[in-house]
């Protein structure tokens, strides 16, 4: 059981290297490999389509910059926002404005498992956790 | 001149007749006297003397052999009564010394339960206050947090009414500012 979870994952990850091209995630290779698993059928393929969603997805949102907002917020910013997270990550990040209200203004980025936030609800979390 | 005045006496004596011929005596009825005597003497002697005397030899033995055996047990007695004496006397050291063991165990005692009530006391005075200090603390910063969240609360809810969407703007370019440098 725990050998086929094992070769499970494997083949996931055999499938999600294949689909980066140049250290990102390419849609023709990712469209490549779902076509060769539905004609292929590997064994246990659905488990193998969840592992290989999971790194997909993964791997998209670690190219994605997430920015939740609350009113208006200028692409000028985004393509800032978009600049720096790519600087820092060494990889292209794309920013893609979410609305929040809840932030009441301010933003908050997420790029993965990574959360940057400067709005006023954090702000006042942070009074209300110090207090 | 005396010597005549006894023989004359002696001759006047001799010439009267004597004592045995005067009373009547009779060697013969002497004797037999004697003997008779002696058969009576013998026959009181085995018959009544000898029993009586050793009746009394027997008395006379028991008597002594009592009056021995209470004065041994006068003796005994006196000894005895030392004895008691001197046990009664032992037992009263005894006592002495056992009731003032326990005055000094009891003693000992009470003033060990009272320094132990003591520290107890002390003790749980010292965790109640304790108790107290944590509840009292806890209790401040229950009212902190509550009183933080009905601030933070409020003043949401007075900002998302009050802030215009260019105060959200500028805002959000400084934000934007911010998050470019981390």
């Amino acid at each position: 059981m725990a050998s086929g979870k094992k070769q499970t994952q494997q083949l996931a990850r055999q499938f999600f290297k294949l689909s980066i091209v140049d250290g990102t995630l390419s849609a023709d290779r990712v469209a490549g490999v779902l076509q060769y698993i539905e004609k292929h059928r590997p064994p246990r393929a659905l488990a193998v389509l969840k592992a290989y969603q999971r790194l997909v997805a993964a791997e998209f949102a670690r190219g994605q910059a997430v920015v939740e907002h609350a009113g208006a917020v200028s692409p000028s910013v985004l393509a800032g926002i978009a600049a720096a997270m790519t600087k820092k990550y060494q990889r292209p990040v794309a920013s893609v404005a979410r609305p929040a209200p809840a932030l009441l203004a301010g933003l908050r980025v997420r790029v993965g498992d990574d959360v940057y936030e400067s709005s006023v609800a954090g702000q006042l979390a942070t009074l209300a956790r110090s207090v | 001149m005396t010597l005549p005045l006894f023989l004359a006496a002696a001759v006047e004596h001799a010439a009267k007749p004597g004592i045995p011929e005067r009373f009547g005596l009779e060697p013969k009825y002497i004797v037999m006297q004697v003997i008779s005597f002696l058969i009576v003497l013998f026959v009181l002697y085995k018959f009544g003397i000898k029993p009586v005397t050793a009746t009394m030899e027997e008395r006379t033995r028991k008597i002594s052999a009592g009056i021995r055996y209470a004065e041994e047990m006068q003796a005994k007695l006196a000894a005895a009564q030392q004895e008691s004496a001197t046990i009664v006397k032992k037992a009263n050291v005894e006592a002495t010394r056992i009731v003032d063991d326990a005055r000094k165990t009891s003693k000992d005692f009470l003033d060990k339960q009272t320094q132990e009530a003591t520290v107890k006391s002390a003790d749980l005075l010292a965790k109640a206050q304790q108790a107290i200090e944590l509840e009292h603390k806890k209790m401040l910063a229950d009212a902190r947090s509550e009183i933080a969240r009905l601030v933070v609360t409020t003043t949401e809810r007075v900002l998302a009414k009050k802030l215009s969407d260019a105060d959200r703007a500028a805002y959000n370019e400084a934000a934007g500012r911010e998050l470019t440098h981390v």
